[in-house]
């Protein structure tokens, strides 16, 4: 029942179907012929050491960055050629590794600006005073403030973003691509930088995003969060996937613990 | 060919001008990363000092020239250590080049306020004889401009390549951050670019002074072709801006000899526009990569001032009462026809705020989009029977669609180089205005423009005018308010602070960004024609470049995204020269001075100060007033 399949085939079942991306800076293979899937309602954890390619991973299946090959199928969909608007409109949002809230806005209208795609709002209909747009403003408004409250953030709703604490940023961002409604999250490091409380809140929140049937991929260096939430893990090393299956299984592989670890001849370098 | 070779000498005389006034864009940029526009400026008053100390006072040369040049260079700093410097660390790059066109600006008011409007000419250093070498004569002071240039290239080749300030010059030019770190005062680097950089143009300047006539506004145009050059050589890079000045030179002289003087300028900023299209990073790329990395447009985002909700509607009501009031009790007819210009211009304003404002989208031409407006409908209105109104939208029609053109431009751009290519359109307007002369009239400006007529009414008074333009106003900021407190609004503000987040949630940024434009364009086309019917008449300095610059001095003194910040701009500056006709002489001044001083101390402009004074009275305790300086805290760079 193996996810990876090294032949172009699409899975067909899977919300999204990487297969044989590949990308070279100059000429250093960054990515090399990576493939795997992630299936509807499981957290899927991208993990790997420092430089493993990771974040190029995400880059190159969100189109920020051109790969050079390999096929990327979302909901049925080939993403080739897609710009990252596009992407964000199918319903694949993103993340960002820095926390990424937009300065000069307060909390709530962060979360709002996540709303967007979903907006009917016409410009014409807002210049207009329309009563239908200002509806949807209320509309808008009122569910950014259930998702602060989601994430106990109700308390900071009115404060501008970047005066937030850094916990509460990232997961200020979470919940603003949650609020796009997604097909699919993926999540670059939603933990770097948090302490421990705040990463089981990060933990309590992907549980329920889980819970609400909203696949998630994640990139993570934080090793129990993984362990605690991820349903399949993907283990990528120097580019090149070196491991796939459940948390169990990725833990006791060898050649993971020899990526994170060293080789026990070589010493633990 | 003899008639050639005497051109084109003259070219490389005016080219070597251009070439040392872009060597010192070039330097500042390299060690700053931001463009210094006042450059042209600090020629001007050394030229001018130069005239002061060895026409005026009889000084001779010899002492009259260093003497003008020290003092440029000691102004120059003086200004630097209390605007520039400190800009660096608060501002984003394209903010810190509106604050230096605000230096620009009180250097223009500084002159007018000394020398006055009229022009003056100085002697040539070595007599008036020139050179005659078989059938092409050159003056003297020709082999001053090569000699000086000459030596200022050799100069600071040597000091860049050879000293250990140079080496410091250039660490701090490849990454600011580690330079500090390793024991280099990077604040006095910068200090000391920039008077380098005002070193070379006041030497510039005092050489070139005998070989043209110097104005208050002079200045300018040693700004804008030594920046033009430097842009087509290559910001970047000191070989670029001797071959980029050289260029322009030689081509504006040619244009002018064989073509029209009032082209060529016209083709020089085409040239520009080109370069900017094909290769953004001009014709030869600098050899130094400054760090993009880090991102400038946090710096770029404050916090705007917010009126408590339950006080907006009441406050609003007010101020639509007292508007509809004043011309009762306003009984001069100079004040109410500025109230009328105010109004108008806060109708452009409104416009800029939507694109400078929400989107963060750099706008230095704006004014060419009221030319392209006003002259549109008045030369309609004079020449056909169409009705006013029409003739407005007419003007509108035509300015969207030179917008959609510069757009192919503007939308690939971002901070300082749209900045850049904003500018470059607005002279490209600028030059046209003058040089279409069946169209509009040329420099002396469209006469015979009829007064705005609706339906048989004609709007003739003053009076009438402003109810009018209030109307008009009034129902523009309902509509930009409706649409900035909704989705639009928010998807703009998120561009302004991250456009690669705003994209990762579904908002088209190019199509936002060109929305905020052409409603940009729109008003301004708006604010043109109705400008042009309330003076039935329109001259290019009307609407050119310096009303850019108010425009942005305007908006940033009343308070970005705020919408109706602009208004307290444009009444500040449109009234007080009004009000009192001492002052009218310092106003350029106090534009430029506001400006700068608005950058640096009044982020959110004068309606965060009335706002907080409100809040205050009002007893909603400080809620405002615990952001007052939202951008004093944050770091340069990381």
């Amino acid at each position: 029942m193996s996810a990876i399949d090294t032949q172009s085939q699409a899975n067909e079942t899977a919300m999204l179907s990487v297969r044989g991306l590949a990308k070279s800076f100059g000429g250093l293979k960054a990515i090399n012929d990576v493939s795997f899937d992630v299936r509807p309602g499981e957290v899927t954890a991208l993990i790997g050491p420092n430089g493993a390619g990771k974040t190029t991973v995400f880059n190159l299946v969100t189109n920020i960055l051109a790969r050079d090959a390999g096929r990327v199928v979302f909901a049925g969909r080939d993403l080739a050629n897609l710009s990252p608007v596009e992407i964000a409109n199918l319903g694949l949002v993103r993340t960002f590794q820095s926390a990424r809230v937009f300065p000069g806005m307060t909390a709530i209208e962060n979360v709002m600006v996540g709303g967007h795609r979903l907006g009917r709002h016409s410009l014409a209909g807002q210049a207009l005073w329309l009563w239908r747009a200002r509806e949807e403003e209320r509309r808008t408004r009122q569910r950014a403030g259930e998702m602060l409250e989601l994430v106990g953030l109700s308390g900071f709703a009115g404060m501008h973003a970047t005066e937030l604490p850094m916990g509460a940023q990232k997961l200020l961002e979470v919940v603003r691509a949650l609020m796009a409604q997604p097909k699919l999250l993926c999540l670059d490091e939603p933990a770097a930088g948090l302490n421990d409380t705040e990463t089981q809140e990060l933990a309590n929140l992907l549980r329920a995003i889980r819970k609400l049937g909203i696949p998630v991929l994640v990139v993570e260096h934080n090793m129990s969060l993984v362990m605690n939430v991820a349903d399949r893990v993907v283990v990528i090393d120097s580019g090149a996937i070196i491991a796939t299956g459940t948390p169990a299984e990725v833990q006791n592989n060898n050649r993971v613990i020899e990526a994170y670890l060293g080789k026990e001849d070589h010493g633990a370098s | 060919m003899l008639e050639f070779v005497q051109i084109a000498i003259g070219g490389l005389v005016v080219g070597s001008m251009y070439a040392a006034i872009a060597l010192g864009f070039s330097l500042i940029y390299r060690v700053t990363g931001a463009i210094n526009l006042a450059q042209g400026g600090f020629a001007l008053i050394a030229a001018l000092i130069g005239y002061t100390f060895g026409v005026a006072w009889g000084w001779p040369l010899i002492v009259a020239i260093p003497a003008a040049v020290i003092a440029t260079v000691i102004a120059g700093v003086v200004l630097a250590r209390f605007t520039f410097v400190p800009a660096l660390a608060r501002l984003s790059n394209a903010n810190v080049l509106m604050l230096t066109a605000g230096i620009l600006t009180m250097i223009e008011g500084f002159s007018l306020v000394v020398w006055g409007s009229q022009p003056y000419a100085t002697p040539p250093f070595s007599g008036e004889q020139p050179l005659a070498f078989g059938g092409i004569t050159i003056p003297t002071q020709a082999f001053w401009v090569f000699g000086a240039t000459a030596l200022i290239i050799a100069a600071l080749w040597f000091l860049i390549a050879e000293t250990r300030l140079g080496k410091g010059l250039r660490a701090c030019a490849e990454n600011p951050a580690a330079a500090s770190l390793m024991g280099i005062d990077v604040p006095r680097m910068t200090l000391f670019s920039f008077g380098l950089a005002t070193l070379i143009a006041a030497i510039a300047g005092v050489i070139v002074a005998p070989s043209t006539s110097l104005q208050f506004d002079t200045g300018r145009l040693f700004t804008i072709s030594g920046f033009v050059a430097a842009a087509i050589g290559g910001m970047a890079s000191f070989p670029g801006a001797i071959i980029g000045g050289l260029f322009l030179g030689l081509v504006t002289q040619l244009s002018t000899a064989y073509i029209s003087s009032l082209f060529s300028s016209a083709i020089s900023l085409l040239i520009l526009l080109v370069v900017l299209i094909w290769r953004p990073q001009g014709l030869i790329a600098g050899g130094v990569a400054r760090r993009q990395d880090t991102r400038d447009d946090v710096k770029a985002a404050g916090h705007a001032a917010k009126l408590p909700a339950h006080l907006g509607w009441p406050l609003a009501a007010l101020a639509v009462l007292v508007a509809v009031a004043i011309p009762f009790a306003v009984t001069d007819n100079g004040i109410m026809s500025s109230l009328v210009i105010a109004a108008i211009l806060f109708m452009a304003l409104m416009g800029l705020d939507v694109l400078m404002g929400y989107a963060g989208q750099v706008s230095l031409g704006q004014a060419g989009f009221m030319a392209i407006g006003g002259y549109t409908s008045g030369y309609l209105a004079i020449n056909t029977e169409i009705a006013p109104a029409l003739s407005i939208f007419a003007g509108i029609g035509v300015s969207l669609a030179c917008a959609l053109v510069l757009s192919v431009v503007t939308l690939r751009l971002r901070g300082l180089y749209l900045a850049l290519a904003t500018l470059a359109f607005g002279l490209l307007i600028d030059s046209c205005a003058v040089g279409f002369i069946d169209i509009t009239g040329g420099p002396s400006g469209l006469v015979g423009i009829p007064s705005f007529s609706v339906a048989g009414f004609t709007f003739a008074t003053p009076r009438a005018m402003y109810y009018l333009v209030l109307a008009l106003d009034i129902v523009i900021l309902l509509g930009l308010f409706g649409a900035m407190r909704s989705g639009f609004g928010r998807a703009l503000q998120a561009i302004r602070s991250d456009q690669m987040a705003a994209a990762a949630l579904g908002i088209n940024t190019v199509r936002y960004k060109l929305a905020a434009f052409l409603i940009s364009v729109t008003l301004a086309s708006l604010a043109g024609s109705l400008y042009a019917f309330f003076f039935n008449f329109l001259a290019p300095e009307m609407v050119g470049t310096s009303r850019s610059l108010e425009l942005v001095a305007m908006l940033i003194i009343g308070g970005e995204s705020t919408l109706v910040g602009g208004l307290f701009g444009a009444l500040l500056l449109t009234l007080l020269p009004v009000m009192s006709a001492p002052l009218a002489i310092y106003k350029t001044f106090a534009s430029g001075a506001l400006l700068v001083a608005s950058f640096l101390h009044l982020p959110q402009g004068i309606y965060g100060v009335l706002i907080q004074l409100l809040t205050r009275l009002a007893g909603a305790r400080g809620e405002v007033a615990a952001k007052v300086n939202p951008v004093s805290d944050r770091v340069q760079a990381s």
